[in-house]
């Protein structure tokens, strides 16, 4: 087995947090996609994630439209290594899904090059992990086209002894005049064992451009806990719902 | 640049610029050698324990990389760095007639004799690498707080309590230029204030660096004992020069268990200074540390006070500003370290680019597994203010327990068109409105510093706004 730097973000931060890239072990199994949409075309693909070390490669012409779907199987128990790499051309729009619902590690690196006036990104991410699960990500949009578009959300729950890091960027480059970037990033965290680390960043080299990010980390809203009691909902019960409820925030938005 | 654009001067430093020969009594060789070292230590009569403390700070540093994560500093090179010159005068003055005639025109132009008389518990006023003036109020010292230069408290009834506590909250192991201070620091000022005392008007140190290609490495020690209570205001400024100058002080801050600190600082260093200050405060239970920090200065800065709260219920706030112009590369922010149960922390900053500027908002929330029931809210903005300059926001935060409540937001923009388009429509100029919106931007650190501070502040927006129509 080889071992890789992975999930370098584009901005360094503090070198003692830890976040400035992770050393892991790859997986031998290699699996490689290319995805080429011709002008207009629009397209769900639904790559499966047994674990493996993937690239996925998206090539989006004008007006060309892909839903990406992938999904990390609960109940996982190996590595899988995922590096998609996007570039999108006018107007042409990358919806990229990614559902990890706990089992083994999980490392994403997800990279979108909106150079196309008009191009559009978004990522929803949702996971939830227990034990001793491990989920490190750093999706970033490359803003240079005019009137581009991009929103990172990102949705999650954290038990047991889980260690997530979400690296968010958001790079609003010279040129391009109209962007946009959100980020937005939600997590409940129902265990003292559990890690938290989450670096949502924004670069920007254009005055008319926007970006924005927020994050909201914690436990879970009491007085929500307690109406869904006062319903006659247990406790545990209402917690479970309450985590569900953040994967279903993505899973609702996917494509049939 | 666009012809529909309201142009932005470059700031009017003439107040700051202004310069003297030269003419210290004294100073060491560029660069950094263990003689250089051992000869700076013999220079300031240090006890035997800071010598070694110098000497061992000099072989971190020397092991030490640079910080690979900021802006570039590849145009420092510590053999050009003068890092001891002596001012013009024997020692350190208690009347501000006995300070030689050009450093006390430099002082008087910066308006620090004045504040003091009006506005000032105490002044310590730094020239170089010395301290040539310190002074406090009699009705001040009467209720037992000590304010002095390190030097003379190292050898004073204080010179046990300055070493047990000094760079024990920022050791030499912790980056390049922490080890550097160690080995070279000079000057800089210690405050010790009472169990149960408040200090009820601020005390102010003033660092002026004159000599060109040096460095000023001031240490400030700050020990607010259990339900003390103080606002200490920092300021600093140099004349410009064609050779880069260095700063690299070092602020630790010890704030008693239900004791409050305010510590208020106008960066103004002139735009051939390489900023590389270290900032800490370790807070005990029920204490308060505030930061107020206006970065208007600097070719390159590294600045991000740091809060350890260590005592159940320690809180922070940091409130801060940065203007980046023409040549700067402001990297600036804070850390919080939530280490005790039921913490908070509260982070509010704004940022402006301009005319190729670089500003940087850079932080960390990091909350341990002991800090239950702690909360943290932090909120950047940022506007850019053309399309050359640069505005980056890098925040992390590390959360390690499930009881806790974080929030963060951050936004980067330009000066929102509705915005001027409202003022205009009110018989506002277009170029007044922007400045008039800048202003209240910055507002968050304007209005929690003394009102004279406030209004130098809100000057130097304004300067830096002021312009035609092009």
């Amino acid at each position: 087995m080889n071992t890789r730097l992975v999930n370098t973000p584009p901005a360094l931060t503090f070198r003692w947090l830890g976040m400035n890239g992770t050393e892991v072990t790859v997986p031998d199994e290699t699996d490689t996609h290319v995805i080429d949409l011709s002008r207009g075309e629009r397209r769900t693909v639904r790559l499966p994630d047994a674990g493996a070390d993937t690239t996925v490669r998206v090539r989006l012409a004008e007006g060309a439209c892909l839903n990406l779907v992938q999904i990390r199987p609960e109940g996982s128990e190996n590595t899988s290594v995922l590096t998609v790499e996007a570039d999108c051309g006018k107007d042409a729009q990358f919806h990229w899904y990614r559902v990890v619902t706990g089992g083994g590690k999980t490392y994403d690196a997800c990279t979108v090059r909106l150079s196309g006036d008009g191009a559009c990104f978004t990522a929803d991410v949702a996971y939830r992990l227990a034990g001793d699960d491990v989920y490190d990500a750093a999706v970033t949009a490359l803003h240079s086209g005019r009137k581009t578009e991009s929103t990172i959300f990102a949705s999650g729950v954290l038990s047991g002894q889980a260690n997530k890091l979400f690296r968010g960027t958001i790079d609003l480059r010279k040129g391009a005049k109209g962007a946009v970037g959100n980020e937005t990033e939600d997590v409940l965290l129902l265990s003292d064992d559990v890690r938290n680390g989450s670096l949502p960043v924004i670069l920007c080299s254009e005055e008319d451009v926007e970006g924005n990010h927020g994050a909201s980390i914690g436990q879970p809203d009491e007085e929500l806990l307690y109406y869904l009691q006062t319903r006659g909902i247990g406790r545990e019960e209402a917690l479970a719902m309450l985590a569900q409820a953040k994967i279903d925030a993505v899973l609702r938005k996917i494509p049939d | 640049m666009n012809t529909d654009k309201t142009y932005v001067a470059d700031i009017d430093r003439s107040l700051y610029d202004f310069r003297f020969d030269d003419r210290d009594s004294y100073k060491v060789k560029s660069g950094l050698t263990e003689d250089i070292i051992r000869e700076i230590s013999r220079e300031k009569g240090d006890p035997d324990w800071m010598r070694d403390f110098r000497l061992a700070s000099l072989h971190i540093f020397e092991e030490t990389a640079m910080p690979p994560w900021g802006p570039d500093i590849s145009g420092l090179d510590m053999n050009n760095i003068v890092t001891y010159v002596r001012p013009n005068t024997e020692r350190m003055h208690t009347r501000w007639e006995d300070v030689p005639k050009d450093i006390l025109t430099t002082f008087e132009k910066l308006g620090i004799p004045q504040s003091e008389r009006e506005a000032l518990a105490g002044v310590g006023a730094q020239y170089d690498s010395e301290l040539v003036y310190h002074s406090v109020k009699k009705e001040v010292a009467e209720q037992g707080v000590v304010y002095t230069d390190i030097e003379s408290a190292l050898h004073g009834p204080y010179a046990d309590m300055i070493r047990e506590h000094f760079m024990t909250l920022v050791p030499p192991t912790d980056h390049k230029f922490a080890a550097l201070h160690g080995a070279v620091w000079s000057g800089g000022s210690f405050v010790y204030v009472p169990p149960g005392v408040t200090v009820e008007i601020p005390l102010q140190s003033y660092f002026r660096l004159n000599a060109p290609g040096a460095g000023q490495f001031e240490h400030t020690l700050i020990i607010v004992d259990e339900g003390a209570n103080l606002h200490f205001i920092e300021g600093c400024s140099a004349p410009k020069y064609n050779v880069a100058n260095l700063h690299a002080g070092c602020v630790e801050l010890f704030v008693g268990k239900n004791a409050k600190l305010r510590y208020s600082t106008i960066e103004n260093w002139s735009k051939n200074m390489y900023n590389l200050n270290t900032k800490r405060a370790r807070v005990e239970e029920g204490g308060s540390i505030e930061w107020v920090s206006g970065s208007f200065g600097s070719h390159v800065s590294y600045l991000y006070p740091t809060s350890l709260l260590t005592g159940r219920k320690a809180s922070c706030t940091f409130t801060g500003v940065t203007f980046a112009g023409a040549g700067q590369n402001l990297d600036t922010g804070c850390q919080v370290l939530h280490e005790a149960p039921d913490t908070t922390s509260t982070v509010n900053t704004r940022s402006i680019s301009k005319s190729g500027g670089v500003s940087t908002f850079r932080s960390a929330i990091v909350v341990t597994k002991d800090a239950e029931g702690s909360k943290s809210a932090v909120s950047c903005q940022s506007l850019m203010l053309d399309d050359i300059s640069r505005s980056d926001t890098i925040p992390a935060m590390d959360i390690r327990t499930a009881k806790a409540d974080i929030g963060h937001e951050a936004k980067i923009g330009r000066i929102s068109d509705d915005a001027v388009f409202y003022l205009m429509s009110r018989g506002v100029s277009e170029e007044e409105a922007k400045a008039l919106i800048v202003s209240g931007f910055a507002e968050n650190v304007s209005k929690e510093l003394p009102l004279e501070y406030a209004v130098e502040m809100n000057n130097l927006i304004r300067l830096e706004m002021k312009g035609a129509i092009g």
